[in-house]
């Protein structure tokens, strides 16, 4: 039985286990999404959107889409993986189930559940009508496929006018117990007017005797004048690998800021899509990925810029070793009505391993004139003339690269509000790097 | 020359220039003084006919003629030339190529053939020693990369050029060193001669030292309060603005 | 008319095929309507091509018929019907005028404003002129000159009978039949085009041009070019003109082929001013061209092309950097007004090793045009010191219209250097105002600001042709702005 035809069956067998009422909207919803995914199946590379992508060694495995057992793993452990120098509020998943024994949640300004919880209790039925699954790309067909399994995952509401202090942790260990694992955690995140909160998401797994394929989806509505700071921390073990769909919408004077640091994992793909809907908006996209050996990256992104007076900055840099491949598709389209929109977007590359590739799309679609919008894409390597000069001081060579590839993507770094977030950050950096920082 | 009566105009349904009086003769320099915000700006954007602004009453003439309900580029064609406080810049496009088209289309307006290239070059030529310009910015992008100097120094030479009868300089002493300010303000005075006039608007005197105004006017909140001779400008300068209101 | 279908022409073949054998006295100017072998094998035999051409475009129509029309481009159009068109028209010849009294007085005012001589505006509408500018005699110079130094130009056609072994070398290995759905098409059906061979080490003396190209007529709906410049040599090439193209065939796919040998350059420059179809956007030419050169060692080809004419452009002028060293550069300019859309750009593919490439699009998009720049730049992995620098600039006039950049980077060697810039931009009101302020009118402003823009495209091109481009950009955007 390929891949395909065990979802499809595992989604009869899912509907049988009655989680979810069968006359509800989510039903709708999941039948829909999974005859969407019927339909096109997985993507293949003669997709546009795929074209540089293929998940076909991906799909050669034998996943199981629910975990046959129930892992519970020793704090000490895993401690290293979690920001544990300072307080957060920590929601933990193991392959897929929730960690009540790890996680660390509040109800203060907040409501945090389960997502199979928040589309089942009464409780939610409103807000989950509103916003669950209503800005994802119904063409996606990995989107779908997680819509129609989605009880996995976290449902985050942040109350009006709450800042909230500590960051929130969302990690998902996957134990790498079963032969091979289908993940597909689902998060719902809203933040209602004038709230702050700030969210770090890693997906983390804890040992190479098997495979574990993530495909997650996370919808984040951002209310009026609502500042969001997002980070993903993508530094998984080598067998793993993430299919990450990340949906946004914004509404006026709201602040959303998404970094994604992917240095880990075999193959990773992160779609994020942004729709601004509403003025005086602020979307910030920022990405750094260093690769090494066979590994893979592609950052699709796309900005909608549907009403007037809005930014988008968006920051992707990327250094490849060795044979490893990177993709940059991004995507900003500013609406006719979008009037004095500033949208800007960079890719700066460094090839350094004789067989590493980077594909770069950097694409403007735009339909209004009062706009200023700009894209740069460069590829190269480290400056011959900056190596010697650091070499002729008493630098190593070896330092001096790693130095200069460090200042590379440090204006990416910089943009990291939380300090101990950025101390790990820098110090995954040298290690993949492969150099002695002086911090 | 010009003659400007119970001129109202504003942008958008707010009136800046609330009823402005001027008459200013061939041969004459007049300079406007006045605090930020008073209008003074905005008074040679409307003369110039510049469309962001609405004229809700009163008339402007030039040498008894409206000039209303002209354009912009009739406006330049008649004889009026505003130098810019903030030149625009125009990528790719040179500034002997600018002025050459500028000059063609007034002599076209006038009935006259393109002046010959041969013609063209030694006016070009003759002006730009006037205002002391290097000739590498003539053949560079208009004003792309220019310093605030070299901008208003090309300002004057497109006014040597174009010899209008009225030359309205609009803030041309910001953003101006010493060496420079006298460039121009040189370049101006060899322009000035009985059949034409300038009018200075200026937040400061000391452009005023070397365009000698026969007349001073000071604009505060869009209207002329006060006029005088070149001492008035000394005053304001001592005393400051506060002293009219 | 009614039309003339297959199945008359099968009848009247039946007929006349005893009386004078088969296909051998087709004397009727234009063949029915419709593709199949039978119409590729007419053509063929029009031509009187010799039979491996014949089955070259047999082969062509195999592959064709197998192939979708893409769709991927930014346009949208309504597909042609393949079967309603007539693929062979012989020249009609022009019908001889007394005076330029007689012609079209729209065309005359245009050629006006393009400043082309009263001379030249007889002999493209065919009056009669004098024996000073007789073309005959200038081309007969041409002939001349070029032929002194083994310089080959003429029709395809003519090329096919006299030189087989270099069109059969080269003809299809830059573009093959199976490249794309409109390359399949024209090379089952070409009936036209120029062919030019520049020997080792010979510098062709002048441009080289399809205006003065010896016994054309008319420029047909297939054009076919072939050129190739042998080792060390060096030749300058001109397309089109600005003159307005008015032309009753709605669908032309052209291909172009130049091969640049060892050390050698050439110089393609292109003006395309095809009927654009009205201001509501009825009518217009769709032009899908491929066009794609080939550089050895050291050769150097430079595509640069002012396009302001068509309904719809699909166009992607290209360079295969195969040999070291050698040099692709794409200059462009796209003017869109009214209801036009054109998706053109070009692909730099970098084999060799110190390969360079640059590519500057300038697009200007005005009333409800669509422009679209579509470019690849490929660094395979034996490209060592590839470099690459692309800028594409984007002009809009008004908020009706759109402008996009697909640029397709790919990059598979370590030391190649890439750079991609693109801006967006508007005129401003300030802009307009401050030309206006020294006595420049807002559309002779327009014009001034969009050929600043332009500029660095414009700077390609050889002189006259640069002159009479300028103008047609700013009659190109004439009424654009209110």
């Amino acid at each position: 039985m390929d891949l395909q035809e065990k979802i499809l069956t595992s989604f009869l067998q899912l509907e049988n286990k009655g989680i979810i009422d069968l006359d509800s909207n989510i039903h709708k919803i999941r039948e829909k999404a999974i005859n969407a995914f019927k339909k096109t199946g997985f993507p293949t590379k003669k997709e546009e959107e795929w074209k540089y992508t293929s998940l076909k060694k991906l799909l050669k495995y034998d996943y199981s889409l629910f975990p046959t057992n129930e892992n519970t793993i020793e704090l000490k452990n895993v401690k290293q993986h979690l920001i544990h120098e300072i307080d957060s509020y920590k929601i933990v998943f193991i392959d897929g189930v929730y960690s009540s024994y790890l996680s660390d949640t509040t109800h203060e300004g907040m409501d945090i559940c389960l997502m199979s919880s928040a589309l089942k209790k009464p409780k939610y039925k409103m807000i989950i009508d509103h916003y669950f699954d209503t800005i994802t790309n119904k063409k996606d067909s990995i989107t779908s496929l997680n819509t129609a399994f989605a009880i996995q995952g976290a449902f985050i509401h942040i109350k009006k006018n709450t800042i909230v202090e500590k960051p929130i942790q969302l990690i998902h260990f996957a134990t790498n117990t079963e032969k091979a694992l289908l993940l597909q955690p689902r998060n719902l995140i809203i933040v209602d007017e004038n709230s702050h909160v700030r969210i770090v998401e890693k997906h983390q797994g804890l040992n190479n005797d098997n495979i574990t394929l993530t495909n997650s989806v996370t919808e984040i509505f951002a209310n009026k004048r609502a500042i969001i700071d997002y980070y993903k921390i993508q530094d998984d073990i080598e067998n793993n690998s993430l299919l990450d769909q990340t949906y946004i919408q914004q509404k006026d004077n709201s602040i959303v800021t998404i970094n994604t640091f992917s240095f880990g994992g075999n193959t990773t793909r992160n779609t994020l899509e942004f729709h601004q809907n509403g003025e005086h908006i602020d979307s910030n996209l920022n990405g750094i990925t260093i690769l090494n050996k066979k590994q893979h990256v592609d950052n699709h992104t796309l900005v909608m810029h549907n009403q007037p007076n809005c930014e988008s900055h968006e920051l992707y840099k990327g250094i490849y070793a060795d044979s490893a491949t990177g993709v940059f598709n991004g995507k900003v389209i500013v609406n006719k009505i979008a009037q004095k929109t500033n949208a800007f977007q960079q890719n700066n590359n460094i090839l350094l391993g004789d067989k590493a590739t980077i594909n770069s799309k950097p694409q403007l679609e735009i339909f209004a004139d009062d706009v200023k919008c700009s894209h740069g894409c460069t590829i190269g390597q480290l400056d011959e003339m900056a190596l010697f000069y650091m070499q002729q001081r008493g630098i190593s060579k070896k330092e001096a690269q790693g130095l200069l590839l460090y200042a590379f993507g440090n204006d990416v770094v910089e943009k990291i509000a939380i300090p101990e977030l950025k101390y790990r950050i820098t110090k995954l950096i040298a290690q993949k790097l492969n150099v002695k920082l002086g911090f | 020359m010009l003659k400007i009566t119970n001129l109202h105009a504003g942008v958008e349904g707010t009136e800046i220039l609330k009823g402005i009086n001027l008459e200013i003769k061939a041969g004459e320099v007049h300079a406007i003084m006045g605090p930020n915000g008073s209008g003074k700006s905005t008074l040679s954007s409307v003369i110039a006919g510049n469309e962001t602004y609405e004229v809700s009453q009163g008339e402007i003439l030039l040498n008894n003629e409206s000039i209303l309900d002209d354009a912009p580029d009739v406006r330049s064609h008649k004889g009026v030339f505003m130098s810019f406080q903030y030149p625009v810049e125009i990528p790719g496009v040179t500034t002997t190529n600018f002025i050459k088209t500028a000059i063609n289309a007034k002599r076209s307006y006038l009935g006259l053939d393109d002046l010959p290239a041969k013609d063209m070059l030694k006016l070009i030529k003759e002006k730009a020693a006037l205002l002391e310009m290097d000739r590498k910015f003539l053949s560079r992008s208009l004003n792309q990369g220019f310093s605030g100097g070299e901008k208003k120094r090309n300002e004057i030479f497109q006014m040597a050029m174009l010899a209008p009868k009225l030359a309205i300089l609009d803030e041309t002493d910001s953003g101006l060193d010493i060496d420079a300010l006298k460039i121009v303000a040189n370049g101006v005075n060899k322009l000035k001669n009985e059949n034409n006039a300038v009018l200075v608007i200026t937040h400061y005197q000391r452009l005023l030292d070397y365009i000698v105004p026969d007349f001073v006017h000071v604009l505060h909140n869009g209207k002329i309060v006060k006029s005088g001779g070149k001492e008035l400008a000394f005053e304001l300068e001592e005393k400051g603005y506060d002293w009219l209101k | 008319m009614n039309k003339y279908t297959e199945e008359d022409l099968k009848k009247e073949l039946q007929n006349q095929e005893y009386e004078f054998g088969f296909y051998s006295d087709l004397n009727s100017e234009t063949f029915p309507i419709g593709l199949n072998e039978d119409v590729i094998r007419a053509i063929s035999k029009k031509k009187e091509e010799p039979q491996w051409m014949t089955d070259w475009r047999l082969d062509a129509f195999k592959i064709w018929k197998e192939m979708d029309e893409p769709d991927w481009a930014n346009v949208n159009y309504e597909k042609p019907d393949f079967q309603s068109i007539a693929y062979y028209s012989a020249p009609k010849k022009k019908e001889k005028l007394d005076s330029l009294d007689q012609v079209d007085a729209e065309l005359l005012k245009m050629y006006a404003k393009l400043g082309i001589s009263i001379n030249e505006q007889k002999r493209m509408n065919n009056v009669a002129m004098d024996i000073v500018v007789d073309s005959v005699s200038v081309a007969t110079t041409f002939k001349k000159t070029l032929g002194e130094k083994g310089i080959l130009f003429m029709p395809i056609s003519e090329a096919i009978q006299k030189h087989p072994e270099l069109v059969k070398k080269y003809m299809g290995t830059i573009v093959p039949k199976k490249d794309n759905f409109y390359a399949a098409l024209n090379s089952a059906v070409f009936t036209d085009g120029s062919f030019c061979y520049i020997p080792k080490g010979v510098r062709c003396p002048m441009e080289l041009s399809t205006y003065f190209r010896i016994n054309e007529g008319g420029t047909g709906q297939f054009e076919r070019t072939l050129l190739i410049a042998d080792e060390g040599s060096y030749v300058s090439y001109l397309e089109g003109c600005t003159a307005p193209s008015r032309d009753e065939n709605q669908l032309h796919a052209a291909v172009v082929e130049l091969i640049a040998l060892d050390d050698a350059e050439i110089k393609y420059s292109t003006v395309q001013n095809w009927y654009p179809g009205n201001s509501e956007g009825l009518g217009g030419v769709y032009n899908f061209v491929t066009k794609r050169a080939l550089c050895e060692k050291n050769a150097k080809v430079s595509w640069t092309q002012v396009e302001t004419g068509s309904a719809v452009t699909w166009k992607y002028p290209s360079c295969i950097l195969k040999g070291d060293n050698s040099v692709g550069e794409f200059y462009s300019i796209a003017v869109t007004n009214n209801h036009q859309q054109a998706d053109t750009g070009t692909k730099m593919i970098h084999l060799g090793k110190n390969t360079k490439s640059t590519i500057i699009s300038k697009g200007v998009s005005a009333g409800k045009s669509q422009n679209s720049y579509r470019g690849l730049v490929h660094i395979g992995s034996r490209a060592d010191n590839a470099r690459n620098f692309t800028q594409c600039d984007s002009l809009l006039m008004g908020n009706n219209c759109g402008a996009h950049t697909f640029p397709y980077i790919e990059c598979k060697n370590n030391s190649a250097q890439l750079e991609h810039e693109a801006t967006t931009s508007k005129i401003g009101e300030d802009q307009l105002f401050y030309c206006n302020q020294r006595g420049i009118d807002t559309e002779k402003a327009i014009a001034l600001i969009v050929n600043g823009f332009s500029k660095e495209v414009l700077n390609k091109l050889p002189m006259e042709f640069a002159v009479e481009a300028r103008k047609l950009l700013e009659i190109s955007l004439e009424g654009s702005v209110g």
